[in-house]
């Protein structure tokens, strides 16, 4: 379990990151290494290059501005989970770190790392879908902001050219009666999930639903958004009934891989469960 | 010195002896100074890695090494060809037709499993061996893997090893008592088709070797971390064209192994050849893929399940037909298959069995003597048995349980394999369990849970760890295996200072030998644990062994400790005899204590330096005929008898520790998940010699269980046959998060057939398997699901629960 050999390359900032995507083929950014190095020593990817920009400084904060929260690429899973902007203003993208693997795990992560890993069944990703949250790519020629529904485009992979790096990951500062919860089913705790269920429910002055956002992770090539549940949520009192209905439709427009924890079929109705769950949990966190 | 010398009768005062002291190899373990095969480095040495087949099932065409053999820093490669020219086939315990069964050191002619070893290299570094690995070419002719036991018996199956002929590698049948009788008087019959998956030790530190081979002397000294070598030695010894005189075996520290490392003498083996091609030292150690990937798995089993039984719930008799998936190759097989014998009836009194046993070779990794062995199996199907018998006959499952289990005074208890059960109480260690849990309670609360839609069972169990093997149970194998008893060496000695040593000449991998043996010996001495040295570690050079040493099946605290109380009191016996000189006494009025040798009830004492001095160095004032020294070897010996062949019947076992478990657990009903709500655990290991220590091999034997039962499991697929469960991210090996809380209480049913009344604990038998099935059912119950498998993760439970409902609709 060692990697085939490779060049180790070390830039000072990220436009000379960028040039040394842009310069060798086949290389990689090293972030937290969490999933990349794994890749490596399994053998499943080799670059010949990696560029490791843990050294660059300025790449790790959280700072709200405006309705958004910002956060550099280098900021770690436990630095998300234990931030007061984004416990306070966005709790469920804390409550998802909060759910990687182990505390070393959270300690090396990086949000940009498990987004562009793109893993189905990771955590970050689903619950960036249900935020609609953007990033912004670095590239040569500039800059561009992808946003989270055209990011993920398949199994382990992005929008993001070969030659971009991930500068900057911005969530919604979420709006007054808000509830949010993230919710994943595994078989150990710090597991990648069967299914996991990211539930975003805002209400009106009248305890109507005014906007339900809904995502499913380990369903699909990529996290989905459950949009036929969240239009049975939309407009109508969340009563235990619209609840369960709605989250019948969980299944709709998936298609859940199968392994040995969980055939596709389980998914598909662990998806219905979790969701119900989550949109219980949500709603339960709405404050007056 | 003369054996009449030794009086039989020295008393023992037990002061350490059932003491809680921490243990000596804590420190140096906990703070990563404990020292193992991988930090040895010896220099000029190479560093192995192994190729691997990609196939469950193919033949071997071609292998090409050349390009291998051109990268910069690979040395030696060794394939099938060198092991051919090093090796004869492992000799096997069957008899025929399996006994042709052809087995090496790395796949020849044919692969057999997904994993198997196809080449080893030597390199400069590991890095540059793996990248030479990529460098060797295979062509392999794929062919139909078997990967299920039952379908390996059809006869159009693709044979495993064409030599045997067939893949049923070992047959017979066990018939005790009257079963027909039984059957014809029972009220009723329960029949069961029940699975006992596979899963393993997967022990932190996984296989590794370093090979040395000295040209000069022609010594090659093999580090390991094998568990019982010297057993293996005679694997080595008849396969090896190496003169054992010649051969050396270390193990230093070794990081846990549950039985898997006992399997690891095909790596000493091939790495062995591969330091003697390259000429130089070669270390090798294993990757986790490689680990859980190269079999060592436990035996799985199907069981075909008849119980004949009275409406009170008596068990009259039992028929059982096993199909026991051995994998690829015998190793240690079929010596799983027959271990039930230990434990024939288990823990319950029911005279009649008939066992009708077949194991099986498949595609899958070979299995190993895995915690528990053979015995589990075995157990857990008389308690998924027995539970249903309760459930079908309307009856309460730890009633029926209670109504069957021997009873105390009728211990000791010959079974019905004749196995001889030493003592115990099980239904008083089954009641304190489940008291332990609020077992009224839970029962009282349960309807009303399950009227909330909460799935809340209880579950209890009861399994015996039977220890101190004897090896004559093979001959039930084959008449002619050459095996019988058991046995253990030890050697101590004074040394000139009055410093007392001991050498013991087993494979600790965590259970704290250095400790115990001090503790005993000190009793002895009349010293403390602190005044004897226990040599760590195994050395063939160093340490007396006989045939049967090793750390396996639970029995250090009986032939271990024997073999030490023996060189105990004989080393004591001549320390006794030279004080008495000294001091003008007889022996017999002389007392120890702190260090020195003392007339009874008076001041007069020599220290045992001033013994010591006498002994080995000032010789000319030893009293007549005293050989001058103070050193000495003791091999113990168990008290068995050879099998009867005619009946099948062998005293299999010296001492039976028991555990009885007690659990509730919550099924989530939508998703199948299972939640331990309370554990609780009683323990009755005979005397403990260190309940701190008993303790430990308790909680992870009680963690092994529940990980085996709701977590570990090594899937394969049955198209490919891939190990579908290859990394910790599939193979679920448990973490504290995982498991609860458990409550541990313990009885002491002294074993009267050993000297301390110690009986063995460290496998402990994975009683949760039994527990939590039970569990599982009882809280399914008002759903009628059965539980016939021994692993139950969420997915198989939830599909239990819509079944069920859909029948009920
Ligand atoms: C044992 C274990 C358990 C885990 N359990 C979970 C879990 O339960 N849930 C979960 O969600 N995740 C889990 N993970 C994965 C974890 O979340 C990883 O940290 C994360 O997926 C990758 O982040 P990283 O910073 O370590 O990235 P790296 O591994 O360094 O990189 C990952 C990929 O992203 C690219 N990359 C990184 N940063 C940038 C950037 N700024 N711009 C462009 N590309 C970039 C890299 O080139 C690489 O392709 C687990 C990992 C391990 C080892």
């Amino acid at each position: 379990m060692i990697p085939r050999s490779f060049e180790y390359l070390r830039p000072s900032t990220l436009q000379e990151a960028v040039q040394l995507l842009d310069k060798y083929e086949e290389s990689k950014i090293l972030a937290g290494g969490q999933s990349l190095i794994a890749l490596m020593k399994l053998r499943l990817a080799s670059p010949k290059y990696i560029i490791d920009i843990t050294r660059i400084p300025g790449l790790s904060y959280v700072k709200e501005e405006g309705n958004k929260i910002l956060i550099g690429p280098l900021t770690t899973h436990d630095t998300v989970e234990n931030s007061p902007i984004i416990r306070n203003k966005c709790p469920i993208l804390s409550e998802a770190a909060s759910r990687i693997g182990d505390q070393q795990i959270r300690n090396r992560g990086t949000i940009a790392g498990t987004l562009c890993h793109a893993d189905p069944s990771a955590d970050v990703p689903t619950t960036f879908l249900a935020l609609d949250g953007e990033v912004v790519a670095m590239g040569k020629d500039g800059e561009r902001v992808i946003k989270a529904k055209d990011f993920f485009q398949d199994f382990f992979t992005t929008a993001l050219n070969p030659n971009e790096v991930v500068k900057e990951v911005r969530v919604p500062v979420l709006p007054p009666k808000t509830g949010t919860a993230y919710i994943k089913h595994a078989r150990r705790e710090g597991d990648f999930a069967i299914v996991a269920v990211a539930a975003i429910i805002t209400l009106d002055e009248n305890n109507v639903c005014k906007s339900a956002s809904i995502s499913l992770g380990s369903v699909g090539p990529t996290p989905l958004r459950a949009v036929e549940v969240e239009n049975a949520l939309v407009g109508k009192k969340l009563t235990d009934e619209v609840i369960v209905a709605a989250s019948e439709l969980a299944d709709r427009g998936i298609s859940p891989p199968s392994d040995i924890h969980g055939s596709a079929e389980y998914r598909a109705e662990m998806a219905k469960v979790f969701t119900k769950r989550a949109i219980r949990l949500a709603l339960s966190r709405i404050g007056g | 010195m003369t054996e009449a010398l030794l009086s039989k009768e020295i008393p023992v005062p037990r002061k350490w002896v059932g003491t809680p002291i921490k243990a000596k190899e804590f420190p140096r373990l906990i703070t990563g100074q404990g020292r193992y095969v991988d930090d040895i480095k010896i220099p000029n040495m190479l560093y192995a890695a192994l190729l691997r087949s990609p196939y469950a099932h193919a033949k071997i065409k071609r292998i090409d090494t050349s390009k291998a053999e051109k990268l910069p820093g690979v040395v030696a490669i060794v394939t099938q060809e060198d092991v051919l020219k090093y090796c004869k086939p492992y000799p096997q315990i069957v008899p025929p037709p399996a006994d042709k069964l052809l087995d090496y050191c790395i796949a020849v002619d044919k692969v057999r499993f997904a994993g198997e070893p196809v080449a080893a290299v030597a390199a400069t570094e590991r890095a540059i061996a793996e990248d030479a690995c990529e460098l060797i070419e295979v062509e392999y002719e794929p062919l139909p893997p078997v990967m299920d036991a039952e379908e390996a018996l059809k006869p159009d199956a693709p044979l495993v090893h064409e030599e045997v002929g067939t893949n049923l590698v070992w047959h017979e049948v066990f018939d005790y008592g009257d079963v027909d009788k039984a059957f014809a008087e029972a009220d009723k019959v329960i029949s069961l088709k029940l699975h006992h998956h596979r899963y393993g030790g997967a022990p932190t530190e996984t296989h590794a070797v370093v090979a040395d081979y000295d040209k000069g002397t022609g010594v090659l000294t093999i580090y390991c971390n094998n568990q019982m070598p010297m057993f293996c030695m005679a694997l080595i010894g008849l396969s090896f064209n190496m003169p054992t005189d010649k051969i050396r075996i270390i193990t230093p520290d070794i990081g846990g192994g549950f039985g898997s490392k006992i399997l690891s003498y095909t790596y000493m083996m091939l790495i062995s050849i591969l330091a003697m091609k390259a000429g130089r030292p070669v270390k090798w150690m294993e990757d986790r893929r490689e680990n859980l990937a190269s079999g060592t798995h436990c035996n799985e089993a199907t069981f075909y399940v008849e119980a004949a039984v009275k409406k009170d719930g008596t068990i009259l008799g039992i028929k059982a037909k096993t199909l026991h998936d051995v994998g690829a190759y015998l190793r240690y097989e079929p010596v799983g298959a027959l271990l039930w014998i230990q434990v024939s009836s288990g823990p319950y009194r029911f005279k009649n069995l008939r066992m009708d046993v077949n194991a099986i070779v498949t595609n899958k990794g070979p299995v190993a003597p895995i915690r528990g062995y053979g015995r589990i199996q075995h157990l857990w199907m008389l308690e998924r048995t027995v539970e249903q018998v309760a459930r079908q006959l309307g009856l309460d499952p730890i009633e029926v349980k209670l109504k069957n289990y021997v009873r105390p005074e009728e211990m000791p208890y010959v079974s019905p394999s004749g196995a001889t059960y030493d003592s115990g109480d099980y239904p008083t260690a089954l009641k304190k369990a489940l008291q332990m849990i609020n077992y009224d309670e839970w029962r009282r609360k349960q309807p009303e849970l399950w009227r909330q839609g909460r799935f809340v069972g209880i579950g209890a169990a009861l399994f015996q760890d039977s220890g101190t093997n004897n090896f004559a149970q093979v001959r039930l194998i084959y008449k002619n295996n050459p095996f019988s008893g058991n046995s253990r060496m030890a050697e101590m000695w004074m040394d000139e200072f009055g410093r007392i040593i001991v050498a013991v000449g087993s494979n600790p991998h965590g259970q704290c030998h250095e400790t115990v043996v001090s503790q005993v010996v000190a009793d002895v001495f009349g010293v403390t644990p602190d005044d004897v040295f226990v040599v760590p570690g195994f050395d063939s050079w160093v340490h007396g062994w006989t045939g049967h040493s090793g750390s396996y099946a639970s029995q250090f605290a009986v032939s271990g400790i024997g073999a030490v109380l023996g060189a105990a009191k004989r080393l004591r016996e001549k320390i006794a005899t030279i004080a008495a000189h000294m001091l003008k006494a007889k022996p017999e009025d002389l007392e120890f204590k702190e260090g020195k040798v003392c007339v009874k009830g008076t001041d007069r004492c020599v220290a045992f330096w001033q013994v010591a001095n006498l002994a080995y160095r000032n010789n000319l004032e030893l009293p007549e005929g005293v050989e001058p020294g103070l050193r000495v070897i003791y091999t113990w010996k168990a008290p068995f008898k050879l099998p009867d062949l005619e009946k099948k019947t062998v005293n299999a076992t010296l001492t039976y520790s028991y555990q009885a478990h007690a659990c509730v657990v919550e099924v989530d009903p939508e998703t199948g998940k299972v939640k331990i709500l309370d554990y609780a655990v009683v323990d009755d290991c005979g005397v403990p010699i260190n309940p701190h220590i008993v303790e430990g091999q308790v909680h992870g034997s009680t963690m092994n269980g529940i990980a085996a039962a709701l977590f570990e499991e090594y899937v394969y697929s049955k198209d490919t046959g891939q190990l579908l469960a290859s990394t910790f991210m599939d193979y679920l090996f448990p973490t504290a998060l995982e498991i609860p809380d458990i409550k541990v209480d313990h009885m002491i049913s002294p074993s009267p057939f050993t000297e301390l009344g110690t009986k063995g604990v460290g496998e402990g038998s994975l009683v949760p398997l039994g527990s939590i099935a039970g569990a599982i059912e009882d809280a399914l119950s008002p759903l009628g699901v059965v539980i016939t498998d021994s692993h139950n993760p969420p997915e198989r439970i939830y599909r239990m629960i819509k079944e069920a409902q859909k029948k009920r609709k």
